[in-house]
């Protein structure tokens, strides 16, 4: 539900990191979305691509790549991955996965990281 | 000649909020003033329950009022009294750690005991902005139906007391207030549940019991 605003901080960010480095133009962003981020990824790469038009990020490619939930149990200290039911991405229940409690700390899966970004810049630049 | 060149940005959208939160209780906590995120669906009673919540308790209470247009709630708060921000949130569907910090200034923290947040009439959104607040209570009521506990788990997930609201009308909207309760039991099996009417005082009691013990603890 806020895909928009969340796009707009991703466009922000990799627009601002592609002028300081000089590019000509983006040719590849790739992000990293938690599993436990409530951000739908069609959505979110439906309205990078609105916000896109006109902009150096225009024609590149967006890669989203999901990240897994780890966590650290409160209960019986376990760390690593978490269980998750197989409901839709973002409405993911964790339980841990040793003594089955849902008193966790979530280490890993609620990002919503510019990762990094594929440049082209003349050579003369280099 | 044009060259390709793979730049690292590894910026998190996400951690600058939650950075933002540390430091919004951080403000807080200076002030000693505790502070409670109060999320719930549209039309659950969340206005309501704090403007009860402000004549019961026998605490200086503050409240940033956020709503698509903040208005209509801040105006219901400021006849009890109390100072009051509004927070606009115009086209988005919850608060977030930036626009806390900016009412925050605007309130007299040093003569408060509470602050109430009130987030925009949500169940999905406000889960993945934290605000800075001690803790998190949710509100749900019965006319949404008994199964919204089921098709919102994360927000559950993550309270730390559920209130749910007009059970006094379940049988007329045809809910099971208790299968509201075992769904969130399911989710969140330590979290305490208040199954309440306002409009009537039923429960309020218990909320105020309740929040006080947080407030113990803080």
């Amino acid at each position: 539900m806020h895909e928009l605003s969340m796009a707009e901080a991703i466009v922000n960010t990799v627009l601002d990191v592609a002028e300081k480095n000089d590019a000509e133009e983006i040719v590849e962003v790739t992000l990293e979305i938690g599993q436990l981020t409530m951000l739908n990824p069609e959505q979110l790469k439906f309205l990078l691509d609105v916000l896109s038009e006109d902009t150096p990020l225009e024609n590149s490619e967006i890669i989203i790549e999901d990240i897994p939930v780890e966590i650290k149990c409160r209960n019986c200290e376990f760390t690593g991955s978490a269980n998750t039911d197989d409901s839709d991405h973002y409405l993911t229940i964790v339980l841990c996965p040793q003594c089955g409690k849902r008193d966790l700390e979530i280490l890993k899966g609620r990002e919503c990281n510019v990762k990094t970004i594929k440049i082209e810049k003349s050579d003369e630049d280099a | 000649m044009h060259k390709i060149a793979e730049v690292e940005v590894q910026h998190d959208i996400m951690v600058a909020n939650r950075k933002l939160a540390r430091r919004n209780q951080r403000i807080l906590d200076k002030d000693g003033v505790f502070s409670v995120d109060v999320v719930g669906a549209i039309g659950s009673g969340k206005t309501s329950l704090i403007e009860a919540l402000i004549d019961n308790m026998n605490y200086k209470i503050g409240v940033i009022a956020g709503d698509v247009i903040s208005k209509y709630d801040a105006g219901r708060f400021q006849s009890h009294d109390v100072p009051v921000v509004g927070l606009n949130t115009g086209k988005e569907c919850h608060l977030d750690a930036h626009l806390v910090e900016n009412a925050l200034g605007d309130l007299p923290l040093e003569e408060m005991d509470v602050l109430f947040i009130e987030n925009v009439g949500n169940l999905i959104c406000p889960v993945d902005f934290d605000l800075g607040s001690h803790m998190r209570m949710v509100v749900i009521s019965v006319s949404e139906g008994d199964d919204t506990v089921e098709k919102h788990p994360l927000i559950f997930q993550d309270a730390d007391l559920v209130i749910i609201n007009k059970v006094d009308i379940a049988e007329a909207v045809g809910a099971d207030a208790e299968k509201m309760v075992s769904d969130v039991h399911n989710i969140n099996p330590e979290v305490k549940v208040i199954k309440s009417s306002l409009k009537i005082g039923e429960g309020l009691d218990v909320i105020i019991d309740s929040l006080q013990g947080f407030m113990k603890k803080f």
